[in-house]
C-alpha cells in the first residue's frame, strides 16, 4: 500500500511540476522547477526507503539488524542543497528580469528574438 | 595503487584560487593576476598528469581514502586526462584575456572567482569516477556560467541566462533522475562498478531508461539538435572570455559524457545509439552552418558555427570504431583551440566599438582602425575552422574523412563534406566585412584602444603548431587514447585495484 502511495505521489508531483514549468509566469515556472526537484528527491527516497527496518547507526549494524541504505540519504541531502542553490539563482534572475523589463510574463521578455 | 597528488592538484588549484581571489575582492588588478597564476599552476598539474597517464597507465585518487565503490574516487584515464589538459590550456588563454580586458563586468569582485569555479566544474566533471559527483560538478559549471552571463556587459545577457538556466535545469533534473534509476537498478554509482555489472549483458528494469536520460542530459549540455535553442543567445551575450570558454570547452563536457557512455558504460547499446548520433550530427551541421550564414552578428555567427562543429564530432562518434573515435577526439581537441581564439578575436573587434557589439552593422569596415595583426589572425582562424592546410582544422577534417571512407558511409560523408564548405563561406564573408571594406557611417564611432590581442595570438600560434609541428605527436597521442578507452577493462581494473591496497 505504502509503495503504491509513493508511486502516486511521485507521479502527481511530476505532472504538477511539468505543468507549472510550462506556465508563462516566470515565478510560477520557478516554483514548478522546485516541485520537480522534490519529485526526484522522493523518487530517491523510494529507491532505498523500504529495505531495512532500522536506522543505519553503527550499533544497529553491529548487532546484525537489517538497516536501510545510508548512501541514499547522503545523496538526497546533497541534491537538496544543489536544487536550493539553483532555485535561488533562478529566483534572483527572475527578480532582475522583473526590474529591468517590468514584467515576469515570459512572452514579454523577448528582446533576444532574431 | 597510490593516490596521485597531481590529479587532486588539477582539481583543487582552481578551487583554492577562487577562494583566494575572493579574499582580495577589493583589489581587482591583483584578483586577475591571481586568476592567471592559478590557471598556470593548474595547467602544470594537468600536463604532468597527462604525461603520467601515458607512461604508467590510469591514475586514481580515492578521496579521504574511502575505498571504491563506497567512497568517491577521482580517475584520470587517457580520455579524462586529455580532456582535462585541453580544458586547463584553454582556460589559461581565457584568464590571460581577462588580464587585459576593459569590460565593465570584469571589475565586479565576483567575476574572477566565478570564472575559476567554472574551471573547477569542467575539470571535475572530466576527472571524476562517480556519476553523482559528475552531476554536482556539471551543476557547478552551469551555475557559474549562468551567473557570469547574467552580469555581462551585453544587456540581453540576463535574458539569455534565464533562458539557459530553465532549459539546463530541466537537463540536470533528467541527469539526476537517470542517476536515481541507475542506483535503483544496480545499487552503485561508481562508473567502473556500473560498467562491470553492465558488461554481463544483463539489462534489468531501469538500466535502458537511465541510459537514455543520461544521453539526453549530455546532448543538452553540448547543444545538439533538438536541445540547441538556448545556445546561440547564451554564447553571444556572455562576456568575451566566458563566451570563448563556453563555445570551446564547456560544450565538450557533453561530448566527453557521450564518449564515456558508448565506450565504458553502455558498450552493447552503442550500436543502437550510433545511427541516432550521426543523424543528429548531420542535422546540426546543416542548421548550424545555415544559421551562421544568415546571422548579422560576428559572435552569434561563431556560436552557430559551434553548433555545426559539434555536429562533426557527433558524426565521428556515431560512425564508431577506432578510426572514427580518433577523428572525433582530434576534432574536439583542435576545435577548442580554433573556436576560443576566434571568439576572443571577435571580442577584441567588438571592444573597439563604442557600443561594444560585434554586430556587422557596427563592425564592418572597422578593420582599418585595428592593429594589422588582428586581420591576419581572423583570416588564419577562419581558414583553420574551414579545414584548409596547413592549419590544425585540416588535420581534424582529414581524420574524419578517412574514418568515413573506412566506414563506407557515403551518404553521411558526402553530406558532411558538402555542408563543411559552408564554413568557408561564412568565415570569409565575415573577414571581408570587417577587414576589407571601407568604413561605413555607423563605424566611425570607435575607441582609440581595445582589448589586448595577446591571448588570441598565442592560441592561433598553438593552432599553427598543432597543424604543422605537433600534428604527428597529437595523432599518436590520440591513437593511444582510443586504443585504451576501447578496452573498458583497463579503466575498471584500475579502479578495482584501489580496493586491493598496495
Amino acid at each position: 500500500m505504502i509503495d503504491f502511495m509513493f508511486a502516486a505521489a511521485i507521479g502527481a508531483l511530476f505532472s504538477i511540476g511539468v505543468f507549472q514549468l510550462l506556465r508563462r509566469d516566470l515565478i510560477k515556472a520557478a516554483i514548478g522547477f522546485a516541485i520537480l526537484f522534490s519529485a526526484i528527491n522522493l523518487f530517491f527516497v523510494a529507491v532505498g526507503a523500504f529495505e531495512g527496518e532500522f536506522a543505519p547507526y553503527v550499533r544497529n549494524v553491529e548487532e546484525g539488524r537489517s538497516v536501510s541504505d545510508p548512501l541514499i540519504q547522503a545523496l538526497i541531502l546533497t541534491a537538496i542543497v544543489v536544487s536550493f542553490g539553483s532555485l535561488s539563482l533562478v529566483l534572483g534572475l527572475v527578480n532582475m528580469v522583473s526590474r529591468r523589463y517590468g514584467t515576469v510574463d515570459s512572452n514579454d521578455v523577448n528582446k533576444l528574438k532574431h | 595503487m597510490a593516490n596521485n597528488i597531481y590529479l587532486l592538484g588539477t582539481l583543487v588549484t582552481p578551487l583554492a584560487g577562487a577562494i583566494i581571489a575572493l579574499l582580495f575582492a577589493s583589489d581587482n588588478r591583483l584578483q586577475r593576476i591571481i586568476g592567471l597564476l592559478t590557471g598556470l599552476v593548474a595547467w602544470c598539474f594537468s600536463a604532468v598528469l597527462l604525461s603520467q597517464v601515458y607512461q604508467t597507465g590510469v591514475q586514481t585518487y580515492a578521496l579521504g581514502n574511502w575505498i571504491p565503490p563506497y567512497g568517491i574516487v577521482l580517475v584520470a584515464d587517457t580520455l579524462g586526462g586529455l580532456f582535462a589538459f585541453m580544458v586547463t590550456t584553454i582556460m589559461v588563454g581565457g584568464l590571460l584575456y581577462t588580464l587585459q580586458s576593459h569590460d565593465k563586468c570584469m571589475k565586479l569582485p565576483a567575476f574572477l572567482p566565478l570564472f575559476l569555479l567554472m574551471e573547477v566544474g569542467l575539470v571535475g566533471a572530466m576527472l571524476t569516477g562517480d556519476l553523482f559527483t559528475l552531476f554536482i560538478f556539471m551543476e557547478l559549471m552551469v551555475l557559474a556560467s549562468v551567473s557570469l552571463t547574467a552580469i555581462s556587459d551585453d544587456r540581453y545577457g540576463l535574458e539569455a541566462a534565464l533562458k539557459y538556466i530553465f532549459i539546463s535545469s530541466m537537463g540536470t533534473l533528467f541527469l539526476l533522475l537517470g542517476i536515481a534509476a541507475m542506483y535503483a537498478t544496480l545499487g552503485t554509482l561508481n562508473m567502473a562498478d556500473i560498467a562491470e555489472i553492465l558488461q554481463s549483458g544483463e539489462r534489468q528494469l531501469l538500466a535502458p531508461a537511465s541510459a537514455l536520460m543520461l544521453l539526453c542530459a549530455f546532448l543538452l549540455k553540448s547543444a545538439v539538435f533538438p536541445f540547441h535553442f538556448w545556445q546561440p543567445d547564451f554564447h553571444t551575450t556572455a562576456p568575451t572570455p566566458v563566451s570563448a570558454m563556453l563555445s570551446s570547452i564547456v560544450v565538450k563536457v557533453g561530448v566527453y559524457g557521450i564518449i564515456r557512455l558508448v565506450t565504458l558504460l553502455y558498450v552493447e547499446e552503442a550500436t543502437l545509439l550510433e545511427p541516432l548520433l550521426s543523424t543528429l550530427g548531420i542535422i546540426g551541421i546543416l542548421f548550424g552552418s545555415l544559421g551562421a550564414i544568415r546571422t548579422y552578428n560576428a559572435k552569434r555567427m561563431l556560436a552557430y558555427s559551434t553548433f555545426a562543429q559539434i555536429g562533426f564530432i557527433l558524426v565521428g562518434i556515431g560512425w564508431g570504431g577506432t578510426l572514427a573515435l580518433i577523428a572525433a577526439l582530434v576534432y574536439a581537441f583542435n576545435h577548442a583551440f580554433i573556436k576560443s581564439s576566434l571568439l576572443m578575436l571577435m571580442g577584441v573587434v567588438a571592444s573597439y566599438t563604442k557600443v561594444k557589439t560585434a554586430d556587422f552593422a557596427f563592425v564592418s569596415g572597422i578593420g582599418r582602425k585595428l592593429p594589422a595583426l588582428a586581420g591576419w589572425l581572423v583570416l588564419l582562424g577562419g581558414l583553420s575552422l574551414a579545414g584548409i592546410p596547413p592549419l590544425n582544422g585540416f588535420i581534424s577534417k582529414l581524420a574524419l574523412v578517412q574514418a568515413g571512407v573506412a566506414r563506407e558511409d557515403w551518404i553521411n560523408l558526402s553530406l558532411l563534406v558538402g555542408f563543411g564548405i559552408l564554413t568557408l563561406i561564412y568565415m570569409i564573408r565575415a573577414w571581408q566585412n570587417i577587414f576589407q571594406r571601407g568604413p561605413t557611417p555607423t563605424t566611425t564611432e570607435t575607441k582609440a584602444e581595445g582589448d589586448s590581442l595577446l591571448a588570441p595570438f598565442l592560441l592561433i600560434c598553438a593552432c599553427l603548431l598543432l597543424g604543422i609541428v605537433f600534428a604527428e605527436p597529437l595523432m599518436q597521442l590520440i591513437t593511444e587514447t582510443v586504443t585504451q578507452i576501447e578496452d573498458a577493462n583497463i579503466y575498471i581494473s584500475a579502479v578495482k585495484s584501489i580496493a586491493e591496497g598496495p
